[in-house]
């Protein structure tokens, strides 16, 4: 009689005699020791986890449900020694069968140490088409900072809006494992910075180390501070006599028509302060717990629409107040100063428009929903015309 | 025998890349193909042996795998070349065809 242990393997579950579950740990742990330093080491450990669950798979039947001893070391046999192809072909290798076997422990992964990493479009989980969620996995930062730094680049005259369209239509969709993986390539762990950095891959950093180098760089950076901060004294300077002397002119030709304008417009500009900061906050609010106030999104909405729904709610409470403040700078008067303003209330409300339609055609016409998504593919066939009518030329 | 057959361990330890190169370049394959072509020749080897130089030929971007799903067990991984790899494979082919000349040729007489 012999006791059982039951042992996991790469998710499979096995039942080992004693002795046989010694001598496969005995094996697991000289491979991961000789694995030491690869980048690949879980994986390689998995596959052969894999490989060991799969063919003892084949021993089992219906009335056998134990793997013996001298079944789990014959397949450790079959398997073989693991061994780490990533050393340095360069270093004497010809060790023959009788090779010491910590002869090949230490880190040795070569300088193409990490699989390539690339960006694409994520879909699961994906909120509009998956963008942010393709640059979370690549710069391996939580996919909320990107949304909500997307949400508040809508504001600077909807340039995020249409980064986004852009990096929607040219970022290829990770929809094999294979690419999925690729995206989110070999994760930057601080693991992986000990690693490089004891590989010598920051050259530089060691630099510090040396006094003149660190003494150079030190005085390079003060002499660098010194003049930024003498440029941003004299620019401040510059615009504070520009503002006031604007402000003496504006006086002059425009007395104030309102009485009590100067606590009206103070109290006027804190209030659209706050409208902004709330809106902002409620931005946040929806992309991280898809509510806002406590006030879930109806069923069937998508994120995307709730976002330009509270933009231009938000829109509409800044409005009347925008109004009254600018009745009472310039008694109704249209100036350049706020222009951009403007501009740029226009740029959201004529994008959000152009998206409503794009979104609302996709949604009920045919025609517009293929046209829409070969779009990708007619744009790259016009780009690669295009570079071979340049190349002609 | 024996003794040639450890002279020349080495020789096929880094000739073992090259005719995995080759194996995977015919078709798509998952290991226990590579291992059962290999099996028969000189230069049968084993799991231990084959993984961790796959993991390296991939980090190398020579080859690439997909998990395709199996009729028994789980998902596995098929291998096959890149354009590099291809294009590895083919550099190889040209430099062994050199060697086995090299080694021919050597030792004869200039008349024979």
């Amino acid at each position: 009689m012999n006791k059982v242990i039951i042992i996991n393997l790469n998710g499979n579950a096995y039942q080992l005699e004693e002795g046989g579950f010694e001598a496969l740990r005995a094996y697991l742990d000289t491979a991961a020791r000789r694995l030491e330093g690869n980048p690949d080491r879980d994986e390689i450990i998995g596959d052969i986890e894999q490989a060991i669950a799969d063919k003892f798979r084949t021993l089992m039947g219906a009335n056998k449900t134990v793997v013996a001893t001298r079944e789990v070391e014959g397949v450790i046999a079959e398997m073989g020694p693991v061994e780490d192809a990533s050393a340095p072909s360069g270093t004497p290798r010809a060790d023959g069968p009788a090779a010491a076997p910590g002869a090949q422990d230490g880190p040795k992964a070569g300088p193409a140490g990490a699989s390539p990493k690339r960006l694409y479009k994520i879909s699961d989980g994906a909120m509009v088409a998956g963008v942010c969620n393709g640059l979370a996995a690549y710069f391996n930062i939580d996919v909320t900072i990107f949304r909500v730094l997307f949400a508040i680049s809508a504001f600077t005259y909807g340039a995020g809006v249409l980064l986004y369209i852009l990096l929607m239509i040219i970022l290829p969709e990770a929809s094999t494992s294979a690419e999925k993986a690729a995206a989110r390539g070999a994760p930057f762990t601080a693991q992986e910075f000990i690693r490089r950095a004891r590989e010598g891959y920051y050259e530089g950093m060691r630099r510090f180390g040396d006094r003149h180098a660190r003494r150079e760089w030190k005085r390079r950076f003060k002499q660098e501070m010194r003049g930024w901060r003498q440029n941003f004294h004299r620019e401040m300077h510059q615009n504070a006599q520009q503002w006031a002397q604007d402000c003496r002119q504006h006086w002059a030709l425009h007395p104030y028509p309102v009485f009590g304008w100067w606590i009206a417009i103070p109290v006027l500009r804190l209030l659209s302060l706050l409208v902004a900061l709330l809106c902002v906050f409620s931005l946040i609010s929806l992309l991280a717990t898809g509510s806002v106030f406590g006030i879930l999104l109806p069923a069937g909405l998508p994120v995307w629409a709730g976002l330009i729904i509270l933009i231009v709610v938000f829109q509409i409470i800044a409005l009347p107040l925008k109004v009254m403040r600018h009745a009472l700078y310039y008694g109704g008067r249209y100036e350049p100063m706020y222009a951009g303003w403007v501009h740029f209330w226009n740029t959201i409300a004529w994008l959000g428009f152009i998206l409503f339609l794009v979104w609302f055609a996709n949604r009920h016409s045919l025609q517009v929903h293929d046209a829409l998504r070969n779009l990708p593919h007619e744009v790259h066939r016009a780009v690669d015309s295009f570079r071979e009518w340049w190349a002609r030329q | 025998m024996s003794s040639i057959n450890e002279k020349f361990s080495p020789i096929r330890k880094g000739l073992l890349e090259f005719l995995v190169l080759k194996v995977v370049s015919a078709d798509k394959v998952y290991v226990a193909d590579i291992l059962k072509e290999l099996s028969g020749t000189e230069f049968a080897t084993q799991e231990g042996t084959l993984y961790p130089l796959l993991s390296k030929m991939r980090r190398e971007e020579l080859v690439d795998y997909e998990w395709k799903e199996s009729e028994a067990g789980p998902p596995r991984k098929y291998y096959e070349l890149t354009a590099k790899g291809r294009e590895q494979l083919r550099e190889i082919s040209e430099y062994w065809q050199k060697i086995s000349g090299t080694v021919k040729s050597l030792g004869q007489k200039p008349g024979q």
